[in-house]
């Protein structure tokens, strides 16, 4: 039976009134390339924030790895890595100051931290600026940084909040093959992004979450056998997607208004 | 195809960028949160209006005076007050108000000669400008009631007068845009800035030292003003005033050529502007000729007896501290104000009548850089931003953040306190042992009891900081309250010991109570570590709420 990396029961979020997350229940297997969706403020990163310790559910249960992460905080940390939103980076340190940083906070030794900061600087292509501080890198540089940061302890589950984000082709396809590397090697990986088709390129599996419920979950040849049975097979994650959150035709803007810029 | 606007009237463009500024005023007030800022704001405008109406006041009877008893030549005096308020207060103004990068406006189908008036127009809708036409038109209205003929002359001179600041309060503003624009210089700006302001602190004993030596110097050195352009409108209304017109044309071709020069240099710096001036700090990706490799650093960990994770924070802490050009520089001024006040109140050389003995000098002095010191321990996650989020992700317990980051204060305390001791030392010599001991236990009490206090404060009243910037930087009340409150606790404990020392005469007394005293108060921190740990897991959202922002 495939080891459950994942698992949440009921999981609910609220902000006052607002149920930003309403009793998800997600399960995601160990070495998965897990992609979660949803539209703006539909509650994909507060689902991440609940399940990377940074902020604590209303209600409901996450166990990742097999560990309660409320009762065990500190052993599923050591074990997962982290691109939030914001990326979290102190940008006063130089990025080899950041890396070795983190690296030590994860109990690493220094030999290791400072081998492994290295590599890092040099794949991420970081390593030709070496007193720039973070403040000063471009978006994209902090991006790569910060994956970097995320993977310098070896986690088994990787959380990446939008990580391609304002990344260049060139930089993406090496996070992307860096990121296929970690799934061979059996991390699992939780990812959300508004770029559909980067989501459908690498992802094997899927949930959809949307005005806080989870509104579909499963293998992509599952959603799109769910949505439009045999005849569906060439359907797109963006179909499927808009099918299933976008069936209100009121959320669609109507272009017809703006017939004076046509 | 789309609609294409037509070209709006330069009028109409004067007349948004003014409606932009006040929208901005008022937008900003509109915050729940800055309901005291409004109230400070109506407060600031009738203070305003009180200074304008006041001065204005001042400078017509004293213009009328002036020229009414033929010593027309002082008006220079009031020429060189208006010139260096309006010069100046935009500055200080600029650091605290609504940020507004003018350059910005160049998003928009304005031509350069457009954008020169606009930017003319945008400074003299500003607050010192406005305030300075009504004292120079107060000056005009003077002039005129004391000596009719001179009107003309005033109208010409105050018009120059009026271009050649508001150019070169652009100018300035221009150039200080542009620098500001770079972190590393908004931050040595602002290091700087506050460097000048606690050097005021100096004049007094300078000039009581050197007083004698510098005025010469600088009478010296007064002739050299009169070819400025205060001096030379001065020159202007009194030549005018003598009915020498040779003197007031002479002086006006000086303001007409400032003001040309000025517009010539301000047109240079828009038109680079306008051509496109890179002001972006990002790194910019350049090509690499060959693949860098880091190089892994082989020196020993001198940290090494400390676990890897209270190492890494001290470590952080030491650099975020070296590279807070601010916090590092106030690091220099503790032992200078030791210094200064071993100078005015104790010692052999002090002219003092009555010197302050060693005794009482050095626990108030060593008590003063304890306040000073401890301050910023009450909000100690301010510079961390968005970092904060990697203490929150890692595994570990928060105890360890705040061994690492008590640890290097405790270091910079006992750097600080090991300075200002050589200085006290050198200067005054050292107190009796039993007050040198009382001292240095009362020292560690008063610290270590209140770094629990401040630990927990940090966690309760966050408040975002950014390094090198003046605008919108304010500690949260509480933290400041609590601090207040806890260096009074402390402060008053510790005089209480030490005027029962001297009460009972029993010299060691105070030593001795200092001692239990530090002795429960490290087991206090020690203990209330665990108990932080958990304060942080609840408070996390709010810490990471106010940090990130």
């Amino acid at each position: 039976m495939q080891e459950i990396a994942i698992h949440t029961k009921k999981l609910s979020r609220k902000f006052g009134n607002l149920n930003a997350v309403d009793g998800i229940d997600l399960q995601v297997s160990a070495g998965q390339f897990f992609g979660f969706l949803g539209p703006n403020g539909a509650g994909k990163s507060t689902t991440i924030k609940m399940l990377t310790g940074l902020l604590a559910p209303t209600s409901g249960t996450m166990d990742l790895l097999g560990l309660d992460l409320g009762a065990h905080p500190v052993e599923v940390k050591r074990q997962i890595g982290v691109v939030p939103e914001g990326m979290g980076l102190l940008e006063r340190l130089t990025g080899l100051e950041y890396l070795q940083f983190v690296g030590r906070m994860y109990g690493l030794d220094r030999a290791t931290t400072q081998r492994r900061a290295a590599e890092l600087l040099d794949f991420m292509q970081l390593a030709d600026r070496p007193k720039t501080l973070i403040a000063d890198y471009s978006h994209g540089m902090q991006k790569k940084l910060a994956l970097a940061a995320a993977v310098i302890h070896g986690p088994r589950i990787l959380f990446l909040d939008e990580p391609f984000e304002g990344v260049d082709a060139l930089a993406a396809g090496a996070l992307k093959a860096l990121l296929g590397r970690m799934i061979e090697r059996g991390t699992t990986i939780f990812l959300t992004s508004h770029v559909l088709e980067i989501v459908e390129r690498l992802c094997s599996h899927v949930a959809i979450i949307h005005k806080g419920r989870l509104v579909a979950q499963g293998s992509l040849e599952e959603l799109r056998a769910g949505i439009s049975g045999a005849a569906g097979g060439k359907t797109t994650l963006e179909e499927i997607f808009l099918s299933i959150v976008g069936q209100d035709g009121a959320e669609r803007p109507r272009l017809e208004e703006l017939s004076w810029l046509m | 195809m789309a609609d294409v606007a037509g070209r709006a009237g330069i009028l109409t463009q004067v007349r948004l960028v003014a409606g932009l500024r006040w929208r901005m005023l008022r937008n900003g007030l509109r915050k729940e949160s800055r309901r005291l800022d409004l109230i400070g704001l109506i407060f600031a405008g009738i203070f305003s209006a009180f200074l304008v109406v006041g001065l204005s006041f001042g400078f017509f009877f004293g213009t009328y005076k002036f020229l009414s008893l033929g010593r027309s030549g002082w008006l220079s005096l009031f020429f060189w007050g208006i010139f260096v308020f309006w010069q100046f207060f935009p500055m200080f103004a600029a650091g605290f108000g609504a940020g507004f990068e003018f350059r910005t406006l160049l998003r928009f189908p304005l031509n350069l000669s457009s954008f020169y008036i606009i930017s003319l127009a945008y400074g003299l809708a500003d607050f010192s400008a406005l305030a300075c036409i009504c004292w120079l038109v107060s000056m005009t209205f003077g002039a005129t009631a004391a000596k009719p003929a001179v009107l003309p002359a005033m109208l010409l001179v105050v018009t120059l007068f009026v271009l050649l600041n508001v150019t070169l309060e652009r100018l300035v503003g221009s150039w200080l845009e542009r620098l500001l624009s770079r972190r590393r210089t908004r931050e040595l700006f602002f290091a700087l800035f506050i460097l000048s302001m606690v050097s005021l602190n100096l004049i007094e004993p300078v000039t009581r030292r050197y007083g004698a030596i510098l005025r010469p110097l600088g009478q010296r050195l007064l002739p050299y003003l009169s070819w400025l352009p205060p001096s030379l409108a001065g020159k202007a209304i009194a030549s005018a005033a003598q009915v020498h017109f040779g003197g007031v044309l002479l002086a006006c071709a000086g303001l007409l050529v400032y003001s040309a020069v000025f517009s010539g240099f301000l047109w240079m710096r828009y038109a680079k502007q306008y051509r496109g001036e890179e002001l972006s700090e990002t790194a910019a990706p350049t090509p690499i000729a060959a693949r860098t490799v880091s190089k892994v650093d082989e020196a020993p960990d001198h940290l090494s007896a400390l676990s890897p994770q209270v190492a890494a924070v001290l470590r952080k802490e030491f650099r975020y501290l070296t590279r807070n050009s601010f916090a590092f520089f106030t690091l220099i001024f503790p032992p200078i104000m030791v210094l200064i006040f071993s100078e005015m109140f104790a010692g052999r050389r002090t002219p003092s009548q009555h010197p302050v003995s060693p005794e009482m000098l050095f626990p108030g002095i060593m008590a003063y850089l304890v306040l000073i010191l401890m301050a910023p321990a009450y909000n100690c996650f301010a510079f961390e931003g968005r970092g904060i989020q990697a203490y929150f992700m890692a595994p570990l317990r928060f105890r360890e953040i705040f061994l690492g980051k008590n640890l290097l204060l405790l270091s910079v305390l006992a750097v600080e306190m090991g300075l200002s001791l050589a200085m006290l030392s050198w200067r005054l010599g050292l107190p009796s042992p039993p007050i040198f001991v009382a001292t240095l236990t009362a020292i560690v009490f008063a610290v270590v009891g209140q770094l629990s206090l401040a630990n927990w404060s940090s966690l309760n009243f966050p408040r975002k900081l950014e390094f090198g910037q003046m605008r919108g930087q304010r500690q949260s009340g509480m933290a400041v309250l609590i601090a207040f409150a806890a260096q009074f606790l402390f402060g008053g404990i510790c005089a209480v010991i030490l005027f029962a020392g001297r009460l009972t005469e029993n010299r060691w007394f105070p030593a001795e109570a200092f001692t239990l005293l530090a002795l429960a108060a490290v087991g206090g921190y020690f203990a209330s570590l665990d108990a932080l740990s958990r304060v942080a897991e609840k408070k996390k959202e709010t810490l990471i709420e106010a940090l990130c922002r």
